[in-house]
């Protein structure tokens, strides 16, 4: 049976892994208390395009808006908003940190 | 009668596009943009290339089934179709940055170049993956072929890095790394002893 315990160890490790919840990515946590006070997901594009960003997509991710786009300066970047303040946390390339705001 | 259309080549290429018909869907429907395509593509290569490793060190410790030989009479299927998948991750993703200094702009970032420098291992893997090769490169085709391991590590850190997290990539990756481990450090079954 020693033939199976490589088998079972990747079952195992299969099912540990696929139960770590993929919603956040770990980047960046908000911790901006319950939804209904959150600004709107339209209201931080409308803010950023009139900032000159191009919003291709954004989402919730760790209590926080990520939108990916393009800066006004032209990066293609994901960036982390705060859903209350709107303010600006994180922008990264790819993983590269462009900026991230302290304390976050 | 099951048999006979299970066996046919055809069958195979259509379950093995089964998951691009699926995913691509939506996007012709507009419900998805280019972005949304990157992810399912790219697990779907890497998924494919996992089966299509995993088929040797699972022959060596669980010696000849009917349904591994019937995969691995395959595995050349699943290897191309890991290519072609890579292909339309490819294709999305050139279309999703939409110009070449975008695309430039990244291309160092180590989730990045993992992604092209796996890509250019998987051509001459597919390109390869036909009779007429195998003949012609005699024993080089095994090692050339060998090529898929370096590739692997690519793919991994492509994932891993682009992802910022880890687990996704590791779901994947830890049940291959355990049989390719398995297949070195335990002792070998004669493959050929009845199953």
């Amino acid at each position: 049976m020693r033939l199976f315990t490589p088998l079972s160890l990747a079952a195992v490790a299969a099912i540990g892994f696929a139960s770590v919840p993929v919603s956040a990515t770990g980047v960046i946590t908000c911790k901006a208390g319950p939804a209904s006070g959150w600004k709107s997901e339209k209201a931080l594009s409308d803010k950023l395009t009139k900032e000159g960003w191009t919003v291709r997509k954004s989402k919730v991710d760790g209590g926080c808006y990520e939108v990916y786009g393009t800066t006004p300066e032209g990066d293609r970047v994901e960036a982390y908003f705060h859903p209350v303040t709107l303010e600006k946390l994180y922008v990264g390339r790819r993983g590269e940190v462009l900026f991230r705001k302290k304390g976050y | 009668m099951l048999r006979i259309i299970l066996n046919k080549k055809l069958t195979f290429w259509t379950l093995l596009c089964l998951p691009a018909l699926l995913m691509l869907r939506p996007y012709f429907f507009g419900d998805l943009i280019a972005m949304d395509m990157l992810h399912p593509t790219g697990e779907w290569s890497a998924r494919f290339m996992i089966a299509a490793m995993v088929l040797s060190p699972l022959l060596s410790l669980l010696g000849a089934r009917p349904w591994l030989s019937w995969l691995i009479q395959r595995r050349r299927a699943l290897g191309v179709a890991a290519f072609a998948y890579a292909t339309l991750h490819l294709v999305f993703y050139i279309i999703d940055m939409g110009n070449l200094d975008d695309i430039l702009a990244e291309f160092l970032a180590l989730g990045i170049w993992t992604g092209w420098a796996a890509m250019l291992l998987f051509v001459p893997l597919a390109v390869t993956s036909n009779d007429a090769s195998m003949r012609a490169l005699k024993a080089g085709w095994k090692r050339l072929q060998r090529l898929v391991y370096p590739a692997a590590v690519l793919v991994l850190v492509h994932w891993i890095f682009i992802h910022n997290n880890i687990g996704p990539a590791l779901v994947h990756f830890i049940p291959l790394m355990l049989l390719v481990a398995a297949r070195y450090f335990l002792p070998r079954r004669h493959i050929f002893k009845g199953a």
